[in-house]
């Protein structure tokens, strides 16, 4: 029971980095973004390729790894949002599902469609928390995702260009006005996006095996659902969302009956339901 | 509006697409296969919104007499060739290669169902789904588990398949009464994520994840006669896709998709045809389950994942959205694609989301938009190339 929500907790927090990445995307683009995930798998397996392959030293490999995901972030939002700024939002989301799929196909070309192992960031033994045995990569996890988390908060609140990404996301003629380019904006939302989940991917990689996809299909689903538990245009909403999903899901798959399979998606798509239906904009979020 | 009164017989379709319009009731034989052969589609921008009607109708090709009698008969003539061609194709299809080609047909005519029941949600009602492989995945499971457990006749499962998509469909609609695009976008991934892990993996209903056993109905057990299956069935739901564009149900659903409150204004009811337009779709992509499973022989969970429900949305956009013609051809494509061309099959799903990048940002109305001209020829016009449409973009609107 007390490692299920311990290991709710890490999980949460990865949950709560994610959707701190669509709200960021929302508040730019009013838009879901599908591609999200995504960029974590790919950051993963770019780390993946250098380090083993390439025998480059293993922080090296991650720090480029996270550039060159946030390079495609910004490549992205150039090449495909951009042209479609009036488009309707729902065409938007289907291109970013475009970009998600067309991600997981280059992997799988490149790499390959089988698993394989990104080693841990610190090799030892689990250390003991509240009595709970955890992995030192689930606890650097766990540490440098809150850290983030704290980093943005500061940053969105105390840097100019911080202010900056959010009055663009609340007033984009307005803030044309005083003199900040909401396309530049736009760039750099898609480029914090993609770094943050390309920070995520690669923590959650290490230590276990990848494959084409893999946040993708573990991840995407939940994050979405953190997002709108917190309220899709609240950033601190999204880690509380996260948190909420995380210990949902690790609960869930303590208390449900191991006979329904599936369980833990199933508890997810209940909350979603939940929260949309009940309160929509979130637990965080403005009423609209 | 009074030049409607001298156009070319052909043109009537273009009216009968208009909400305000009223219905033309008869129907004229040689336009039926005209027609299900792709004639005029209802193509995005065409037809639906009184302005864009109002550009095209005043070209300068209303004004020109149609073709000649033997311009018809080449027209009509070219559509029978096509149409007997794909009936007649199965016969000439022999030996080890030629079985290889029946399958590739029937997985294409299936697909082209998938297509019409996406295309009723996404490009007709403009409700997007992300989840649309639960509802082709019941339809499978019920057809193999009525057929190889409970022992009833194929018939039997088939309708029952089409019941079942109706009803999870039907379920989802409820939720999407009160949702409305990228909210909607994320309840249907999440239903068809549930679908594939929990409702495809109850071990007493599907077989878990060995799958279930989905024979060959009785007198359909070869291919080629499964070939004709299929295509019986594919012809009749173009039928009847055709229609309920052409009637007054049809009209209704458009006039929802461009905007909800004036359709109500008018006196549509939303919440009816909303849920109508879930149930028809889940009818379609039901039956079409239910052929995929015996096509298969063997259905399994993990065929119904995300990256299919994202095929079957990518084909349907790339092919044109609302468009019949190009829905066909965009299925047809996604379908045999892997299939004709073995070697390359990693690459389909990247081409396709590529393809579908470049429709969304640059060619919006898919293939059936570069096609248009062709298609204006079998509806009795010229091939020459057209101004650009109007293209809208307001709205919460699927079509780009």
């Amino acid at each position: 029971m007390k490692q299920f929500i311990v290991l709710g907790l890490i999980d949460g927090v990865v949950y709560g980095l994610l959707a701190t990445g669509l709200v960021l995307v929302y508040k730019g683009a009013r838009v879901f973004n599908f591609a999200q995930a995504e960029f974590g798998t790919v950051a993963a397996f770019l780390a993946y390729w250098m380090f083993e392959k390439n025998h480059m030293p293993y922080w090296l490999s991650d720090v480029l790894a996270v550039i060159i995901v946030g390079l495609l972030g910004f490549l992205l939002e150039r090449l495909i949002v951009r042209k479609l700024f009036n488009a309707p939002r729902v065409t938007m989301l289907v291109a970013t599902a475009g970009i998600a799929l067309a991600l997981i196909q280059l992997e799988i070309i490149i790499a390959g469609a089988n698993a394989v192992p990104l080693p841990p960031a610190i090799q030892g033994v689990g250390v003991s928390v509240l009595g709970v045995i955890v992995t030192p990569q689930q606890l650097l996890t766990f540490v440098a995702l809150v850290g983030l988390g704290v980093a943005m908060g500061y940053f969105f609140s105390r840097t100019d260009l911080g202010l900056a990404v959010l009055a663009t996301s609340q007033e984009p003629v307005a803030t044309e006005l005083v003199g900040i380019g909401t396309r530049r904006m736009s760039s750099f939302i898609w480029t914090m996006a993609a770094v943050l989940g390309g920070i995520g991917g690669i923590l959650i990689g290490a230590g276990g095996s990848i494959f084409p996809s893999f946040m993708t299909t573990s991840y995407l689903l939940g994050a979405f659902t953190a997002a709108v538990v917190g309220g899709i245009d609240s950033l601190p909403g999204a880690f509380v969302g996260g948190v909420v999903i995380g210990l949902t899901r690790d609960l869930g798959g303590y208390f449900l009956p191991k006979t329904i399979p599936g369980g833990p998606n199933l508890l997810v798509f209940a909350v979603l339901v939940l929260i949309l239906l009940v309160r929509p904009q979130g637990l965080l979020g403005a009423k609209a | 509006m009074t030049e409607r009164a001298g156009r070319r017989p052909s043109s009537r379709k273009a009216v009968s697409a208009d909400p305000g319009a009223p219905a033309t009731g008869d129907v004229d034989p040689v336009d039926v296969v005209a027609e299900l052969a792709g004639d005029v589609a209802i193509e995005p921008g065409e037809g639906i919104s009184s302005e864009s009607e109002g550009f095209d109708q005043i070209s300068a090709e209303d004004t020109e007499p149609g073709p000649s009698a033997a311009g018809w008969i080449a027209r009509r003539g070219l559509i029978a060739i096509m149409v007997l061609g794909v009936i007649a194709a199965p016969l000439f299809y022999r030996g080890d290669a030629g079985q290889t080609k029946l399958t590739w047909m029937a997985i294409g005519l299936i697909y082209i169902i998938f297509g019409l029941s996406i295309n009723v949600l996404v490009g007709y009602a403009g409700q997007i789904s992300l989840g649309h492989q639960a509802f082709v995945g019941v339809g499978a499971f019920t057809s193999a588990y009525i057929v190889s457990v409970s022992h009833a006749s194929f018939w039997v499962a088939f309708v029952l398949a089409g019941v079942s998509g109706a009803i999870s469909a039907a379920l989802l609609g409820f939720i999407a009464l009160r949702l409305r695009g990228l909210f909607l976008a994320l309840i249907t991934l999440a239903y068809g994520t549930v679908a594939q892990f929990t409702l495809f993996n109850i071990s007493s209903l599907t077989g878990g994840g060995a799958g279930a056993r989905a024979p060959r109905p009785a007198g359909f057990t070869s291919n080629r006669q499964f070939a004709y299956l299929c295509m019986a069935v594919t012809a009749a739901l173009l039928y009847v896709d055709w229609r309920m564009v052409r009637s007054k149900v049809g009209r209704a659903i458009f006039a929802i998709r461009e905007n909800e409150l004036s359709a109500a204004s008018f006196g549509i009811n939303i919440t009816g045809y909303k849920l109508l337009a879930f149930t028809v779709s889940g009818v379609f992509a039901g039956l079409g389950g239910s052929l995929f499973a015996h096509q298969q022989q063997l259905v399994q969970a993990s065929s119904f994942d995300f990256t299919f429900a994202l095929t079957l949305v990518l084909m349907v956009v790339v092919g044109g959205l609302g468009s019949r013609v190009g829905v066909l051809i965009g299925s047809t494509f996604f379908a045999l694609f892997p299939l004709v061309f073995n070697a390359i099959s990693l690459y389909t799903a990247l081409i396709g989301a590529i393809a579908l990048l470049l429709t969304l940002t640059r060619f919006h109305g898919g293939i059936a938009e570069q096609i248009a001209p062709i298609l204006r020829w079998f509806g009795g016009g010229t091939l020459r190339k057209h101004p650009r449409r109007v293209v809208r973009t307001g709205g919460e609107s699927v079509s780009p």
